[in-house]
Order: structure tokens, then C-alpha cells, then sequence
């Protein structure tokens, strides 16, 4: 059924040959190389190397330290993550000493990540160069293939799947795993290191999306009537069957959520570990087919036909953000890594690039674009029909411009394009198979084992898995700005002063609930009929007390208003007639 | 007169000095006394002043005497010598106690003979000995006269006391003193009552006072020397300060003294205070880790323990040791296998003993009847047994039963011929109460019993032995009723078969008559079922003593019927052996009914079976199914429903299953159909889809990598009339979500109700209508909006104009955000920067780490904490240099610093 060709289809083969290849630089890094004889762990943008230092190392290192000050400096303030509190009008001094102290420390750990970012995390991005008039987006992969070493070129390869209909993909968070999911019902999981095929099975209906879970050993398929969730094995282990005809899938691995959007237009959250339906929201903009988590926030963005994208969090009925991005239907939606930056594209031909911290347009280009990825490096790949086109930003200006561009042989229709972590790879799902192309700088060199590692082995897995299940963040956690999170809050709104009905009904309710209490029994003598009457009025009157006391106490603002009302309404010569306050 | 006493006093050291002089001139002093006083009492004779006149006078002259004082110190100066007679008290009004009118009474013992005078001297002397703070004039007096002739006298009196009693001389003296305590003052004298002396300045006590008493002891003059030198080198000392003065300097001066001893700790608190951290027995060395280790250590001390050690550590043992003791504990050694066998074997044992005795506790406490008639023949028939294996036995059993059988032919207790029951019988049973009835069915019972075992005894042609029990002989009996019942079962059955056949012809076949012969023959099926239920439940009842153990269970059985398909009678008793053995252990009446149901259905099933030869696993299953429907439902499956019902069943299932999907299917598209108009923009790619879903598991074929429908869809070219609806779509959505966003605002921030006026209100008179609303419901209008727009300016998207942010609270949201700014806080944006850093292990380094969490105070369990010691530390040295430098602080403090850092 499935047949793994781990080489560049012939048809391209041919053209690589035919052109003339102009002298150039190839400057390209394979991570995955490196990475096996390196023993530190790599931080991507927030988190930073966590293994401990090896000593000789800044023995012999040390020398080295002064050239690269300036530049250190520069990393180190990103790991301070921001400005140190302002000590100088602080009257507590012994908060001013803890402080102090803190900053301190704050500053040791950020100096100390500085270094191993610095010393213990070389591998660099690569990127393709071009000399003269050349330009990077004409590189064809054939000439990749020819710079590049034997593993990269394994990388290299079309898959042919001609009956099972066009391919949707997903890659585990650390690279390792592809799901492929065939829209006539054909699933199957590839370990990419080793390029086999661990299994495959057939569900003979519709699949429209595939999703990994939190590791490689389950997955969910969005299939005909409901989505169902996969072991490894192929094994069925569950069927959502509240979400309905699903058409979108997507996984929120820190929160342990698996968000769904289906043909009705329904976004539905399940958190996967206890089987909990966290959210279910209607979106009232009917069906759709871009979908995206941002993986800075965890907001789930759903692009819709009027135009409009809206975020969604899993504890609000109301979107967080409705904007109105294209002026016909929003074909697809991605988002960068660092949740900062997000790319839509519309029917209309245009491909806008948002600023999300002010929701504003940064970049409008034109093209169309079924769908978009954003790369761990920032490159934002688009396909459309069966041409393939890479936009990076390499002026750090978030200014995107060509980069690569890739076309599919024989017109297949691009339906997928996704990144590999980790790797300069670009998963593209069509619609006769998968393929898979190379482009340079895409991945990031250096993976922390603390978010992802690609070479984990089973028991680091299970490891992590109870790790992550401890770390598993509420979903009440997911905002807009999750930085907010334990800060303090900020003042609320008064709330409405209750009417004067209301009151009297409280009131009323509290008489009634006091005079429902028994009476104790006295001794004789302080039990007689009337004594008994007195005692329940004082009971009355001390139930209605608090309400009198807070309606004379109204009263007394009232009149004190008005009597500065009347002062200051009063015509100047009438004023020495109000009465003075005695003092 | 007080001057005169002052003077005296003053001049007391030297009347010391010379006393020998003082002694002799004794006597005129005596004389000089005498005349002073006459003197006195001659000037009181003359005119005399009113009494309160005179003590004013007095109190005058004592002022003046008291200014003057210096003066008379300078004369006492000059004179060498100068003695004069003291006033006596009376007249030195000291004291109230002597009043003036009896002063004059006193006067005539004046003149009287020496020896009266000289005995109150006496008396005087003996007092200063402990009344030292006393009275001063008494003690000057002493000195004065009392030391001559008086003293002279007073030991000669003594001499003859002890002459005549032969005491002591100090006994008599001891006694005087006690008696002769004079009272010289109103109140006791004290620190808070001092003697006018005292206050008005110049009564000191000179030591030379206090020596004189002392005189002639040994030491005296050795003390004298050195008060000699003393006086000498004489400085004045200054009284002292209150107490409470005193006191407050000597604290003022401790705290200036611990101050200075304080203040060295001062930067070692500070340092400690600052400190992040506080490490407590850091250094100390734990020693030994483990009991091994310890024991190592061990050294015999006792004599038992060197004898011990001197065996163990013994050259030879050790070698014999080394040579084989690893041998012999090899020996020692018992098998990993052995030893599990061992242990199993004993848990299996236990079990089975606990096992027993949880079976015997159960059996113990069965009280039913039958059971322990049961038990009992068990027990004869295992007797039995023993006695074919013994004759001795069995000749004693034989025996044994021979005595009984007599016993009971004399008793004749089975009979109803004894004479009671012959009485019984004639008066009639009716008019016999309870209890006699009782024992007369009780006897005709046993009768039966006796007989019956005759009879079958007679009927058992197999063998005469005892072995034949009755059990089996009820077994043989219930077989017969339960062939009876069979049989009538068998012909109910029957006619409810044989209802099927309707005549064709003739008047029978009339349609009344058809309809009444169906009436019938409904009623006669109700009551065969009726009857053939009633069979069942006789069959349970005939068969409850029956006691044959069905092994296979009720289901099991039944299935293996089917299978055979065979004519059973002992099949159906078997399940009813099953069924009674169930009522038997206490089931309820209504087990009884379902077992009946379950009998016949597998009838039912059985008679499928004859007819319809289907295959038996289907029977098996329909049966199975049938088996929980009712009885009259399966009844009218039989009749009904000829062919295997399950195969039926499922095919009305998955047919109208596929019905129903095909159905689903339709709707959608339907469904998408509609959307599709619905929508101004039609989507190429959706359609497709839509396709796709429509149908998706046909159609749609792929010839050789290429897509046949895909490409084709995309590559078409858009109508007209779809490229003016793209061109045009934006307006449409953007003013949609212009309105969107103004709901959502209006949602939020809801816009204010415009002011209006009870309906009616005012509108009589045109006065009102023409005014308008009221100003002040006007400006509250006003006002609401005003603070709507501000409201709606200060929003995130007031700028953007294609964007809504939702300012919607989220309730379970809040609770990850503090209400207050924590304790030492006093400003938001320090706070919030003081928590931006992660300290986390996945955001840090491993160096800084454990910097960031160390918690206040770091030490070792088990260790103690050792008080703070003084070292040097540097005024502006830094906290941490010091971090690791062992104890600094004590426990408790640091425990306060503990809770103040928990704070922050």
C-alpha cells in the first residue's frame, strides 16, 4: 500500500540536471549531526539550557569571554526578562535589601544563561546565501541535495499515495513522529529518524485532520461523523462523540486540551486526561477550516468566512478578540512561535501579517495561500495550488520577503504545509502523498530536553509524560496576555448600588427569617406571654437594625450633598443665608 | 535647755577621752544637778505665763537655738571640758507623754535621797546596751553619772543575788534589761519615724559611742587603735540617694556598661538579618553513617566480652575459619526452592485449616431440621458401613436397635390405640384444644412414617439391606408424580399444537363460528398455560426432597438440550433439580414463577426445533433470547414466527441502519446545500468537499497520481456573476462588522434608557407638554452617556476599528491574580517586577537554581544548633562572604527572620 521513496521524485532529478549551476555558497547546518555529539540542551526562545555546565570547558573558554561583551550583554538582558524593580524611592529597607538581593540573583542566572547560550549551545541556524545576481528563491532542492550530507538528503523525498486522497500531516512536538492522515481513510504513522513506517491502518471514512497528543503514542483523527483517538498501535482508544463531525483539530500540549471545531461551527475543549469537556462555545460564524493554536498564549484562533478571525479560550463564551482581517473568507492562519506575530491569508489574494500585541496590519502581501505554517526560526512557508513558497524576515525588521519557493511535480495541490521542529524540513501534505523538501534555517539548532527532545528514548518519555501531567496548567490559564498571571488585579468596576426595593425586600426577608426562630425557653416568671412578645420584637428590631443604620447613613450623604448643592446653586447674594455649620 | 544638751553631746568624744577625770568628779556633778534643778523650780514658782503661752515661748527658743547652732559649735570648740547637767526629759518636752500637770506632782522626789536617783540612772544604763538608736539623753546619762557609785552598788546587789539564789550574774542582768525597756517616744522609731534628733540634724552616733561599751573586752584596744586612725584621716561621708535614684544610676550606668558589649554584636545581627540564607551546622562532621560502621568500633572492655573476642579473634579459629567455615555455612545454606517450598506448604496448611474451621463454625450453625435429619442418617449409614468392617461393632448395633424397636412396640407411641389417644378419639378431635391435636397428627405422622418404611422395605426388590434410605424411595416416588406430570404436560402441549389446525370446511368454518372456536380456544390456551405452570411448580414441589446433585448448571443443560433435541424428561428434571435446590437455600415463591417461564421456554425452543430444523447454535441463541421475554410473548413467537428470528432482527437492523445513514447523508447535503445559498461567496474548494463528504466512501477515482476532480475544480475559471460578488463582499462584511462590534459595545457598556415620563403624566394641560422632560431627568441622561463614552474611549479598541476586544471578566480567571498587594509592597509595578523572573528549574540554570530557592534557613537534621559566637566582621563587608561560616545565630531568632522573609 504505502511506498516510502526516500529520494527526490525523477522529474526534478531531471530539471536539477539540465540547469547550470552558478557558483555558490551553501552555508547550512544540520542539526540533527550536531546535536548527537553535543551533550547540552538547547533553550529556544524562552526557556534556556538547563543541563549543568561541564567545568573545563569555561577553563578553557574563559580567554574567549571579552571579544563577544556587547553581545553578551544583549542576551544576557533578554534573560532578565525585563527591567529590574526601581530601589531608589523605596522607604522599607528591608524589603529594599531582599530586593536587592533577588536582582542580584536574577542577574547571576541571567549572566549564567548568557554563557550557555554562548558557549554550550553553538549550532547555528543555517541559511542559503546568495552571491550576485543569483537569488535564494531560485535554488532549486536539487542543488540543496547536492551540498548537503547523506542524512539531510534523506530528507529529501516524495511519498505517492495515489488512492487514499489528498494528506494532511502532524508532527510531534519534538520532530521525531509524522502522522498522516489520507481524506479516504488511511492513517498512518512514520518515525522520520528511521523513515519506517511504524503502522497503518484504515478507517474507511473520511478523514479530515490529524493531531498528535501530548507524545508520540496517541493521536487524534477528525473523521466522518466523530473524531477518534489512536494508541500507536492503531489501536481505537476513544470516540469523541460530543464534538461531532469535527473538521479541525488542534492540541494544546501545556494544558493538556484537545480543542475541535466542527461542521456547525462549534468549538468544543476536551481536556485529555480526565476525558472533561472543558468548553463547549458556538462560534455563530458557521463552518471553517483555519484553525490555529498560538503557542505563546494558548488562544485558539478560528479564521472564518466573513472575514474575521476570533480567539477563544476555553473558559468564555465571547471570543477575546474578533478582527476583521480579510474582506472575504479567511482561507487559512498561523502563528510564530513567540505568539507575537500572526500570518492570514483571504480568499482575496492577500497574506497579512499581524502584530498581535496591537492588532495592527504590519506586512500585506500579496498571493494566495490554502495554507500557512510558521517555522521555529520564523519562516512562514504558504502553499497554494502546488507551488510552495517560503517568506523569510532576515533583516529582523518583521519585514517578510521571498526566500524559497518550491513546486510539486505534476501538479499535485498542496493541502498541508508544516514545519519540522527541530529540523530544516517542510512537511507538505498533498493531495497524492506527502513530500518532504529541505529549507535551510528553518529549524531550531539547539533543542532543550525540557520542551522537546528528538532523540528521547522510551523511558524519557515516560518520564516527561508524568512530568508534563504534573506541570499541567488549568485551563482557566489561558489569555491573552499570560503574563498577567499573578499580578495583581486590577481594580473592578463599582458594582451597582442596590435599588431601594431591593433593599426593603432584603429587609423584609430578614424579619421574616427572624421572626421563624424559636423563642428559648425562659425560667418561670421570664417566660410570660408578654415578656415573650418583647423578646421577639428585639429580635425584629435587631434583624431590621443594620438596614436602618445604612438608611440613615444614606440619608446623612443625601442631605450633606444637597446642602453643598445648595450652597453652590444659590445666587451669590443669597448664599450668607444658608445655615452655618455649627462647629 | 536644748542647747545645753547639744553641747553636751558634742563634747561626748572627749568626756570619752577623760573619763577617769569624769569619774571622780562625779559626785559634784551630782551636786550640780541638784541645784540646777531647784534653780527651775523656783523660777516656776513666780507669776507664771498661761501654759499655751509657755510652749509657744518654748518652740520659739528651740528655732532660734536651732539657728544658732553654728555658734554654739565654735564655744563647744574652745572649752576643754565643760559638763552640765542634763534637763531632764519632763522638762525638755521631748515628748507629750510627760504632761506639765504632772510634772509638778513630780517635783518632790527631786529633793529626795540619792539612792531613788541613782536607781533610775540605773535603769538608764542598762538600756543604751541595745537601745542604741534610742533615746540619746538616757545613754549621755549614763556616761555621765551612772558609772560610779551607782555601778558600785548595783554589783553589790548582784553579788548578793547570786549570793542567794547561786545564779549567774548575767542571768539577773538579761532579766533587768527585758523589764526595763523604756518607751520614749509615741511611735516606734524607724526610717519613716525619726526621732526629732535625728531630723533636726546633729544627733550622730560616734563609734567612740559604741566602743565605750565594749571596753576592756578583748580586742577592744585594737579596735580603738584603729577607729583612732580612723578619725585621724577623717573625710565626711555624704547620706545616701532615695533608693529609687540610686537605682535608676546604677541601671543608667549597667546599660552604658552593656551597651559598649551589646554594640560588637551589632554587625554580626545585621549581617545575619540581611543574610538571603542562614546555614546552621554546616561544618560539623556527623561521624559514622551507618550501624556497621559503629560496630566496628567496638572494643571489649568487660571480661565477658575479652574472653568472647579473645575466642572469636582466636589465630586458630580464624584459619579454621578461612579454611572452611565457608563450607559449613554453605551447609548452613538453604535453597531459594527449598525454602519456598517450605513456606508454601505451611501457608497452604494455614488455609486449609482456616478453611475447616471457617466450614465447621458455618455447619455448627445450622439450625434447619432436614439438614441434621440428613446428617444423622449420614451418620447411621457411615455406621453401617463400620459395621460390615466389624463384627463387634455391628453385633453392638444390632443390638442397640433391637432395644429401640422394643421401646418402641411398648410405647406403642405410633398408635392412636393407647388409652389416651382412644379417649382423645372419642370425645372427638374438634373438642380438643391445640396442643393435644398437635401431638395426635404428631403420632399418626410417625405411624405414617413407620409404615411407609415397611412398604418400601417390601417394595425393593434390589436388596433388603438398610442401605436402601428413604431419600431414594422419595426419589422413586417423585419420579413417578413428575412422569404424571410430564405426561400431562406433554397432552397440554399437544392441544396447544393441535389448536392450529382449523377445519376448512364446513360449519366450523362459518367466520362466528371461527371467531368463537378462537375465543375458546384463547381461553383454553390461557388455561393450558395455566395448568402447565401449575405442573411446574407441582414438579418443583414433588422434587424438593430430591436430592441428586446437578452438576452441570441450569444453563449449561439447557443449551445441550437443544442441542440433542431430544424428548426430556430428565432434562427438565434436571433444571428443576436446579430450581429446587434454589428454593431450598430460602429463595422467595417468585424464583419459582421465572423457573417455570424458563421450563417452558425451553419447550418452546425445543419445539422450534423439531419444526424448523434450523441450526442448533441459532436455536441456541434465539432461545437464549427468548428466554428473557415472557411467556406469552414466546408463546406467540411460536406460534408466529416460523423462521429463525435473530438473522431477521439483524437484518432490519443494519438495513434500516443503511436507511438511515443514506437518510443522514442526504440531509447533509442538504444542510450544505442551503448553507451554500446561504452565502454570498461560493468556494470552489468547498464544494469539492462538500462532495466529497456527500458521498464518500464511493466514487471518485484516481488515475495515476493525478486528482481527477481536485485540479480540475481549482483550475476553473469563475463566473460573472462570483467575480462581482467577491469584488462586493467586503462592504457587506465590513459593515456587518461594524454592527457586530457596536452590539457587542452596546452589550458591555450598555447604553442608557432614554428619559420618559409615566404615560398620562401631565399631558392635561399643555403647560407640560410644551416644557418638555423634567432638567434633572435630562441630566441624568446626559451624565450616563458622558460616562458611557468615556468608558467606551478608555477600551482597548477604541482605536481600532476592526477589532473588538472582549473587556468581559473572566470569574475563574481572577483567582490567578492576587486581590492586594502583598505585605511589604508598596507599589504595583515593583511587585509585578519583583515576580517577572521565573525561578524555576526549566527557566534557570542549574547553577543559579539553587540560589534562587533556598529557603531562610539551611541545617542538618539531627545537629545541634550551637548559640551565636562573636567574631570580627567588617562594618560594610558583604552578607554573603559570610554565608557559609558555620552558626551565627540561635534558633529561635532565626526563626523570627524566617517568618519575616515568608512574608515578602
Amino acid at each position: 500500500m504505502l511506498i516510502l521513496v526516500p529520494s527526490i521524485s525523477a522529474a526534478s532529478l531531471r530539471a536539477a540536471s539540465s540547469q547550470a549551476f552558478p557558483k555558490r555558497r551553501l552555508k547550512r547546518e544540520r542539526t540533527t549531526d550536531l546535536s548527537f555529539q553535543k551533550t547540552a540542551a538547547a533553550a529556544p526562545c524562552d526557556r534556556q539550557a538547563s543541563l549543568t555546565f561541564l567545568p573545563f570547558l569555561f577553563i578553557s573558554m574563559g580567554s574567549k569571554e571579552e571579544n563577544g561583551d556587547g553581545e553578551m550583554d544583549q542576551t544576557v538582558k533578554k534573560y532578565l526578562r525585563g527591567e529590574a524593580a526601581n530601589l531608589e524611592g523605596l522607604q522599607d529597607k528591608k524589603l529594599k535589601g531582599q530586593l536587592a538581593i533577588r536582582e542580584e540573583l536574577y542577574g547571576k542566572s541571567a549572566k549564567a544563561a548568557a554563557k550557555i547560550e554562548k558557549w554550550l549551545l553553538p549550532s547555528e541556524g543555517g541559511y542559503l546565501e546568495a552571491e550576485g545576481i543569483e537569488k535564494t528563491w531560485r535554488i532549486k532542492q536539487e542543488s540543496i541535495a547536492r551540498e548537503v550530507d547523506i542524512l539531510s538528503l534523506r530528507n529529501q523525498y516524495d511519498i505517492v499515495l495515489p488512492e487514499l486522497g489528498p494528506y494532511t500531516i502532524d508532527f510531534t512536538p519534538n520532530g521525531r513522529y509524522m502522522a498522516a492522515a489520507g481524506r479516504k481513510g488511511h492513517l498512518a504513522v512514520v518515525d522520520m529518524k528511521t523513515l519506517s513506517l511504524i503502522k497503518e491502518i484504515q478507517v474507511r471514512e473520511t478523514v479530515r485532520d490529524v493531531v498528535y497528543l501530548h507524545n508520540e503514542l496517541f493521536f487524534a483523527a477528525a473523521q466522518k461523523k466523530y473524531p477518534y483517538i489512536y494508541n500507536r498501535d492503531g489501536t481505537e482508544l476513544h470516540c469523541l462523540k460530543e464534538h461531532g463531525a469535527v473538521s479541525r483539530l488542534q492540541f494544546l500540549k501545556n494544558h493538556f486540551l484537545l480543542a475541535s471545531i466542527n461542521k456547525f461551527g462549534q468549538l468544543h475543549y476536551q481536556d485529555v486526561t480526565m476525558g472533561e469537556m472543558v468548553g463547549n462555545y458556538r462560534t455563530g460564524s458557521g463552518r471553517t477550516d483555519a484553525m490555529q493554536v498560538n503557542p505563546f498564549n494558548g488562544v485558539v484562533a478560528l479564521g472564518h468566512s466573513s472575514g474575521t478571525v476570533t480567539m477563544w479560550k476555553p473558559t468564555s463564551a465571547a471570543p477575546l478578540v474578533k478582527m476583521l482581517c480579510h474582506p472575504g473568507p479567511v482561507s487559512s492562519l498561523a502563528f510564530h512561535p513567540n505568539g507575537h506575530l500572526m500570518a492570514t491569508s483571504g480568499k482575496e489574494k492577500k497574506i497579512k501579517i499581524w502584530d498581535l500585541r496591537k492588532f495592527e496590519v504590519i506586512q500585506t502581501l500579496s498571493g494566495h495561500a490554502k495554507t500557512l505554517n510558521f517555522s521555529q526560526k520564523g519562516l512562514l512557508a504558504a502553499g497554494t495550488g502546488s507551488f510552495v513558497q517560503i517568506l523569510g524576515d532576515f533583516s529582523g525588521s518583521q519585514n517578510y520577503s521571498r526566500y524559497m519557493s518550491h513546486s510539486i511535480s505534476k501538479g499535485y495541490q498542496v493541502g498541508k504545509v508544516l514545519f519540522r521542529p527541530y529540523e530544516d524540513v517542510l512537511g507538505i501534505g498533498h493531495s497524492m502523498g506527502w513530500s518532504s523538501i529541505l529549507i535551510p534555517g528553518s529549524g531550531e539548532p539547539n533543542f532543550d530536553s525540557w520542551v522537546a527532545n528528538p532523540f528521547e528514548t522510551s523511558k524519557q518519555r515516560r518520564e516527561k509524560e508524568v512530568h508534563s501531567l504534573l506541570d499541567k496548567l488549568p485551563p482557566e490559564t489561558i489569555m491573552l496576555d499570560p503574563t498577567k498571571v499573578g499580578t495583581v488585579r486590577p481594580a473592578r468596576k463599582k458594582e451597582k448600588k442596590p435599588t431601594k426595593e431591593e433593599r426593603e425586600a432584603e429587609m423584609e426577608a430578614a424579619v421574616e427569617a427572624a421572626k421563624d426562630t424559636d423563642i428559648k425557653k425562659k425560667t418561670k416568671g421570664r417566660n410570660k406571654p408578654s415578656k415573650r412578645a418583647q423578646r421577639r420584637k428585639e429580635i425584629i428590631d435587631r434583624a431590621k437594625r443594620p438596614f436602618l443604620e445604612h438608611w440613615v447613613e444614606e440619608q446623612e450623604t443625601f442631605r450633606k450633598k444637597q446642602k453643598t448643592n445648595m450652597e453652590t446653586e444659590m445666587p451669590k447674594s443669597l448664599q450668607r443665608f444658608v445655615r452655618q455649620k455649627a462647629t | 535647755m536644748a542647747e545645753k544638751k547639744r553641747k553636751e553631746r558634742a563634747g561626748g568624744g572627749e568626756s570619752r577621752t577623760n573619763k577617769k577625770f569624769k569619774k571622780h568628779s562625779n559626785s559634784k556633778g551630782l551636786t550640780k544637778k541638784s541645784k540646777d534643778k531647784s534653780n527651775m523650780r523656783r523660777k516656776r514658782t513666780g507669776p507664771r505665763l498661761p501654759s499655751a503661752l509657755r510652749t509657744e515661748l518654748d518652740r520659739l527658743n528651740a528655732r532660734i537655738s536651732s539657728n544658732s547652732d553654728d555658734e554654739i559649735n565654735s564655744d563647744v570648740e574652745k572649752d576643754v571640758y565643760e559638763y552640765e547637767e542634763e534637763v531632764p526629759q519632763e522638762e525638755s518636752r521631748k515628748n507629750r507623754r510627760f504632761d506639765p500637770v504632772e510634772n509638778y506632782e513630780y517635783e518632790l522626789p527631786e529633793d529626795f535621797e540619792d539612792e531613788n536617783v541613782s536607781s533610775d540612772d540605773d535603769d538608764d544604763d542598762n538600756d543604751d546596751d541595745f537601745d542604741v538608736g534610742g533615746n540619746e539623753g538616757n545613754l549621755i546619762e549614763d556616761l555621765d553619772d551612772s558609772d560610779g557609785v551607782e555601778e558600785e552598788d548595783d554589783g553589790r546587789h548582784l553579788r548578793m543575788l547570786q549570793g542567794i539564789t547561786g545564779m549567774s550574774n548575767d542571768a539577773f542582768e538579761g532579766k533587768k534589761k527585758k523589764n526595763n525597756v523604756v518607751i520614749s517616744e509615741a511611735h516606734p522609731e524607724s526610717e519613716y519615724n525619726p526621732t526629732r534628733d535625728v531630723l533636726e540634724g546633729d544627733g550622730h552616733i560616734t563609734v567612740q559611742d559604741l566602743l565605750e561599751p565594749i571596753q576592756g573586752k578583748p580586742g577592744y584596744s585594737k579596735l580603738r587603735k584603729r577607729v583612732q586612725y580612723m578619725d585621724r584621716k577623717s573625710t565626711s561621708i555624704q547620706a545616701p540617694l532615695p533608693k529609687a535614684d540610686r537605682e535608676k544610676l546604677e541601671r543608667m550606668a549597667v546599660y552604658e556598661h552593656s551597651k559598649k558589649d551589646i554594640t560588637k554584636w551589632e554587625h554580626l545581627v545585621k549581617r545575619n538579618r540581611e543574610a538571603p540564607t542562614i546555614f546552621f551546622g554546616e561544618d560539623v562532621d556527623l561521624g559514622f553513617s551507618t550501624v556497621g560502621a559503629i560496630a566496628s568500633e567496638f572494643e571489649p572492655r568487660t571480661e565477658f566480652e575479652k574472653k568472647i573476642a579473645s575466642l572469636v579473634y582466636d589465630d586458630k579459629v580464624i584459619e579454621a575459619h578461612k579454611a572452611d567455615g565457608s563450607k559449613l555455612l554453605e551447609l548452613n545454606k538453604i535453597s531459594a526452592e527449598d525454602y519456598m517450598k517450605h513456606r508454601n506448604h505451611i501457608a497452604k496448611m494455614r488455609s486449609l485449616l482456616f478453611h475447616h474451621e471457617m466450614k465447621r463454625k458455618r455447619v455448627k450453625k445450622i439450625k434447619s431440621k432436614t439438614y441434621h435429619r440428613l446428617k444423622n442418617k449420614d451418620k447411621l449409614k457411615a455406621a453401617s458401613a463400620e459395621m460390615l468392617m466389624d463384627p463387634e461393632a455391628a453385633k453392638e448395633q444390632a443390638r442397640k436397635q433391637e432395644f429401640k424397636r422394643a421401646e418402641e412396640r411398648m410405647t406403642l407411641k405410633h398408635k392412636n390405640k393407647s388409652k389416651w389417644a382412644r379417649r382423645i378419639l372419642e370425645r372427638g378431635l374438634n373438642a380438643q384444644d391445640e396442643g393435644t391435636r398437635a401431638a395426635m397428627a404428631e403420632q399418626l405422622h410417625h405411624h405414617a412414617l413407620l409404615t411407609r418404611k415397611i412398604n418400601t422395605v417390601k417394595d425393593s426388590s434390589s436388596s433388603s439391606s438398610d442401605s436402601s434410605s428413604d431419600e431414594d424411595d422419595e426419589g422413586s416416588d417423585q419420579d413417578r408424580a413428575s412422569e404424571l406430570l410430564e405426561k400431562a404436560k406433554e397432552k397440554t402441549l399437544k392441544v396447544l399444537e393441535d389448536d392450529e389446525e382449523v377445519p376448512n370446511s364446513g360449519v366450523l368454518s362459518l367466520p362466528f363460528m371461527v371467531r368463537g372456536m378462537k375465543k375458546r380456544k384463547e381461553e383454553a390456551i390461557e388455561e393450558a398455560k395455566l395448568a402447565l405452570q401449575e405442573y411446574e411448580q407441582l414438579e418443583g414441589t414433588v422434587g424438593a426432597v430430591n436430592l441428586k446433585p446437578a452438576t452441570a448448571s441450569g444453563r449449561r443443560v439447557f443449551g445441550m438440550a437443544n442441542n440433542e433435541a431430544s424428548e426430556s424428561n430428565n432434562k427438565i428434571k434436571t433444571d428443576n433439580k436446579k430450581m429446587k435446590m434454589d428454593n431450598y437455600y430460602g429463595n422467595s415463591d417468585s424464583e419459582d414463577d421465572l423457573e417455570a417461564k424458563e421450563n417452558l421456554n425451553i419447550t418452546g425452543g425445543r419445539k422450534n426445533d423439531v419444526e424448523k430444523d434450523a441450526g442448533p447454535n441459532c436455536v441456541h441463541k434465539e432461545a437464549a433470547d427468548v428466554r428473557q421475554d415472557s411467556v406469552f410473548k414466546n408463546f406467540d413467537d411460536i406460534v408466529r414466527d416460523p423462521g429463525p428470528k435473530t438473522t431477521y432482527e439483524v437484518a432490519i437492523f443494519t438495513s434500516d441502519s443503511w436507511r438511515k445513514m443514506k437518510s443522514e447523508n442526504g440531509v447533509d447535503a442538504n444542510v450544505k446545500k442551503s448553507q451554500e445559498i446561504k452565502e454570498p461567496i461560493v468556494q470552489n474548494q468547498d464544494l469539492k468537499e462538500g462532495e466529497e463528504e456527500s458521498d464518500s466512501d464511493s466514487e471518485e477515482q484516481m488515475v495515476d497520481g493525478i486528482l481527477s476532480t481536485g485540479p480540475k475544480d481549482s483550475y476553473e475559471l469563475p463566473s460573472q456573476s462570483e467575480l462581482i460578488r467577491h469584488a462586493f463582499a467586503g462592504d457587506d462584511v465590513e459593515e456587518e462588522f461594524e454592527k457586530d462590534k457596536q452590539e457587542i459595545l452596546n452589550d458591555e457598556n450598555p447604553e442608557p434608557d432614554k428619559p420618559v415620563l409615566l404615560p398620562g403624566w401631565g399631558q392635561w394641560t399643555h403647560i407640560q407638554q410644551k416644557k418638555g422632560l423634567p432638567s434633572w431627568m435630562l441630566k441624568e441622561h446626559d451624565d450616563a452617556k458622558r460616562k458611557r463614552e468615556e468608558t467606551l474611549k478608555k477600551r482597548k479598541d477604541a482605536h481600532l476599528k476592526h477589532v473588538i476586544i472582549s473587556e468581559k471578566l473572566d470569574k475563574k480567571a481572577e483567582k490567578l491574580q492576587t486581590k492586594t498587594l502583598p505585605y511589604p509592597f508598596t507599589s504595583k509595578e515593583r511587585f509585578e517586577q519583583s515576580v517577572r523572573m521565573p525561578i524555576g528549574s526549566e527557566f534557570n540554570p542549574e547553577t543559579a537554581i539553587r540560589a534562587l530557592n533556598r529557603p531562610d534557613v539551611v541545617k542538618k537534621p539531627g545537629v545541634i544548633i550551637k548559640p551565636i559566637k562573636f567574631e570580627e566582621v567588617h562594618q560594610h563587608e558583604k552578607p554573603e562572604d559570610h554565608k557559609r561560616s558555620g552558626q551565627k545565630r540561635k534558633p529561635n531568632r532565626s526563626k523570627g527572620a524566617v517568618g519575616k522573609m515568608k512574608k515578602q
